[in-house]
């Protein structure tokens, strides 16, 4: 893995962008088929940089607790790394896109409120980590890669 | 002197009218749109408490239409709020054709319906009309569709309360399964058809039915059940309380303003719900019954509104068509494209930097303070807007090596514009910003690297450096034909002079000046005495010569 590469990734998700609206980007780091980089592996080079938190989203877990564990990292100020190994469920995608489009998370019937909306914090960002493959053939949303500002493309 | 019997009077309304008007379509010294939103505030007198109260309303129309149907809405938003977010709309013939329509359907309770490609400014718009009525950074309640939205999320569903991850887990995993979702709705179905039973009865009903099917398949049977509504009950009944937060009253709420994106990818069953919005005379519906709350029925307040977008078929995979039921029930707008007048005119928003604040210090790695040089970014907006048209057009037709489409978002030029503020390459020789390599660093970052297909990649790389140095890229500049890259050179170059380089300059020019005087002086005298030396001349001229002799020394 090209560390320059990782960390110019890095860099550019810790930008604020004046021009645009919401200020931050979602991160996307996409594993080609031919690559034998290790997931675990990108994660501890990213946690050398920055606070981040690992959440494997697959077969295990529901979206709804997906969704806590955000909510958790973002109370800490930390980074998410969302590691996608299943097709990304309606409630996931939702927040997803939610972040996406305004940065922030907005939750009906959640901790007591009928409106639940939460700020990503300014010192937190969300990676997102797939296989190539997968995500032309498992990911079901057809505008997955429109989710993401800077991608990541490991080789 | 007109016929006094064709003289009219105008009417204090009619005056109104036109005031507001002009106000929607008034425009800046260069032609720039102004208008679009107005906002007026009316001081009424409370007839029982006497007492003064200020009604505040914004006018939205379109300023690019000769007469535009202007349409008046009340709002919480003060004045300030409404002048901040005009400046974040760039004032594209799109925005305020999307604009006028929410306004005009949202004032007659009628959904609509916008189909249009990314670009366009949907979301955002829904954003900006949402804060335009309730105030900045209120936002609406978003819903995305997606093919695996349920039904359960958009109405209403009833949860277990559980306490310990194993039980979440079995329960997760028995209302996950088809069986549940089917006894869960035989349930609710068999409890709302007895209409002898009060709702609380009902609801007690299938309160103790729940705890039954619990039980038979093995959880535990003393589990409460809590009912959750989904976003469109909770849309219609919401109230917005005035430190921002949002209460729910199934009954007396206001309403809401509700964002159903992509519904071309909704399932039919969702879109069956959807129909359940569609009421009397193409308006929304005035309530909903949500069989799962034993035929509970969900009251629409006043400001509830429902506006449904998605994107162009051709941008999906499976080509999603939006359902011809709920097209035919909602105010459906199709959009085309951003058009390259609106293109290159978010481009200029952008490398002018006018949607900002402009920092007042240099930023870390800026070289030319190029946000405060709008001549500069006016160029580099040329450059863009005419790059990214051409590059959106290939990538419509789809990439070799990848299923999913790409499209170009207005949010590619605002990468590029943000990061030619601080990351900016110098130019060896002169020293100063070398902004076409500069420029094409970033567009190739922003724009290129994303792409799969490397064809269309090398031609595009190939296109821009034709466009920022190549013969075909030239256009007509200060009376001269010149490449973009000389263009820039020159308006660098003019832009990198510090006020004490201006100083020197100026200076050197004034001697420069001073030292042609003084040579044409001296030519002058010089000319003058060779004259007096002519054996021919008369006394009288030599008098005159040396009289304008002593004249030109004193200077």
């Amino acid at each position: 893995m090209d560390k320059n590469d990782l960390n110019i990734f890095i860099h550019l998700l810790q930008k604020v962008f004046t021009q645009k609206q919401p200020p931050f980007d979602l991160g996307l780091i996409v594993k080609e088929s031919e690559s034998q980089i290790e997931v675990k592996e990108v994660f501890e080079e990213i946690k050398k940089i920055v606070d981040i938190e690992r959440i494997i989203y697959d077969e295990t877990i529901f979206d709804e607790d997906t969704i806590d564990k955000i909510i958790d990292a973002f109370q800490k100020n930390k980074w998410i790394f969302l590691e996608i190994e299943k097709d990304i469920g309606s409630p996931l995608l939702n927040q997803l896109k939610h972040l996406a489009n305004s940065n922030s998370l907005q939750l009906i019937d959640y901790q007591g409120k009928d409106i639940f909306e939460m700020k990503m914090p300014e010192n937190s960002r969300v990676i997102v980590f797939a296989e190539r493959d997968f995500i032309e053939n498992k990911i079901s949303y057809p505008h997955f890669y429109r989710l993401f500002g800077p991608t990541l493309s490991l080789k | 002197m007109p016929n006094p019997e064709t003289i009219r009077f105008k009417s204090p309304d009619e005056l109104k009218e036109e005031e507001i008007e002009t106000k929607i379509k008034e425009r800046g010294p260069e032609g720039e749109i102004l208008g679009g939103i107005v906002f007026e505030e009316e001081k009424t007198i409370d007839p029982d408490t006497k007492e003064e109260k200020i009604k505040r309303y914004i006018y939205i129309g379109n300023p690019y239409e000769e007469r535009p149907i202007i349409t008046r809405l009340e709002t919480d938003a003060i004045r300030e709020d409404i002048e901040a977010i005009k400046k974040e709309i760039i004032p594209m013939k799109e925005s305020f054709e999307i604009l006028d329509a929410m306004a005009r359907t949202y004032n007659h309770r009628q959904p609509l319906l916008i189909e249009g490609p990314t670009a366009i400014g949907k979301t955002y718009l829904a954003e900006k009309f949402t804060e335009l009525l309730y105030g900045k950074g209120v936002k609406p309640l978003d819903f995305y569709c997606s093919g695996q939205t349920d039904v359960s999320e958009l109405m209403a569903k009833w949860v277990p309360k559980v306490e310990t991850e194993e039980e979440k887990k079995k329960w997760n995993d028995f209302l996950n399964s088809a069986e549940a979702q089917e006894k869960i709705s035989q349930i609710a179905e068999e409890v709302e058809q007895k209409n002898n039973l009060s709702q609380e009865q009902k609801l007690a009903l299938i309160h103790t039915k729940l705890q039954e099917l619990a039980k038979s398949v093995g959880l535990s049977e003393k589990t409460q059940w809590r009912f959750q509504y989904g976003a469109v009950p909770k849309a219609m009944g919401l109230i917005k309380n005035p430190d921002g937060s949002f209460s729910f009253d199934e009954r007396k709420g206001m309403g809401f303003i509700l964002h159903i994106e992509e519904v071309g990818l909704a399932e039919p069953q969702v879109i069956d719900v959807l129909l359940k919005l569609r009421g009397k005379r193409g308006q929304l519906a005035e309530e909903i019954q949500l069989w799962e709350n034993g035929g509970r029925k969900v009251k629409a307040g006043p400001k509830f509104w429902v506006f449904f977008s998605t994107n162009p078929p051709e941008e999906y995979l499976a080509r999603n068509e939006v359902d011809p039921a709920l097209a035919r029930g909602v105010v459906f707008k199709r959009m085309k494209e951003l058009s390259e007048e609106s293109l290159h005119l978010a481009a200029d928003y952008y490398f002018t930097y006018k949607l900002v604040k402009k920092p007042k210090e240099k930023p870390e790695g800026c070289i030319l303070d190029i946000y405060n040089h709008p001549e500069i970014g006016r160029e580099i907006a040329k450059v863009v807007s005419a790059f990214h048209n051409d590059l959106n057009k290939e990538l419509k037709k789809g990439e070799e090596g990848r299923k999913q489409r790409i499209p170009l978002t207005l949010d590619d030029m605002a990468h590029v514009a943000d990061a030619l503020i601080d990351n900016q390459i110098r130019n060896k020789e002169t020293g100063r910003l070398d902004l076409t390599e500069t420029l094409k660093k970033h567009i190739c970052f922003y724009y290129l690297d994303r792409l799969a297909d490397e064809k269309i990649k090398e031609t595009m790389e190939a296109n821009l450096n034709e466009l920022l140095e190549g013969i075909t890229g030239e256009i007509e500049f200060e009376g001269k034909t010149r490449t973009r890259k000389e263009i820039f050179d020159i308006l660098v170059e003019r832009a990198s002079i510090t006020e004490e380089e201006k100083k020197k300059l100026e200076e050197e020019k004034k001697k420069e000046e001073e030292r042609k005087l003084t040579q044409i002086k001296f030519d002058t005298l010089d000319k003058i005495e060779n004259l007096l030396n002519l054996s021919d001349i008369s006394e009288e001229n030599k008098e005159h010569l040396s009289l304008l002799k002593d004249r030109i020394e004193k200077l």
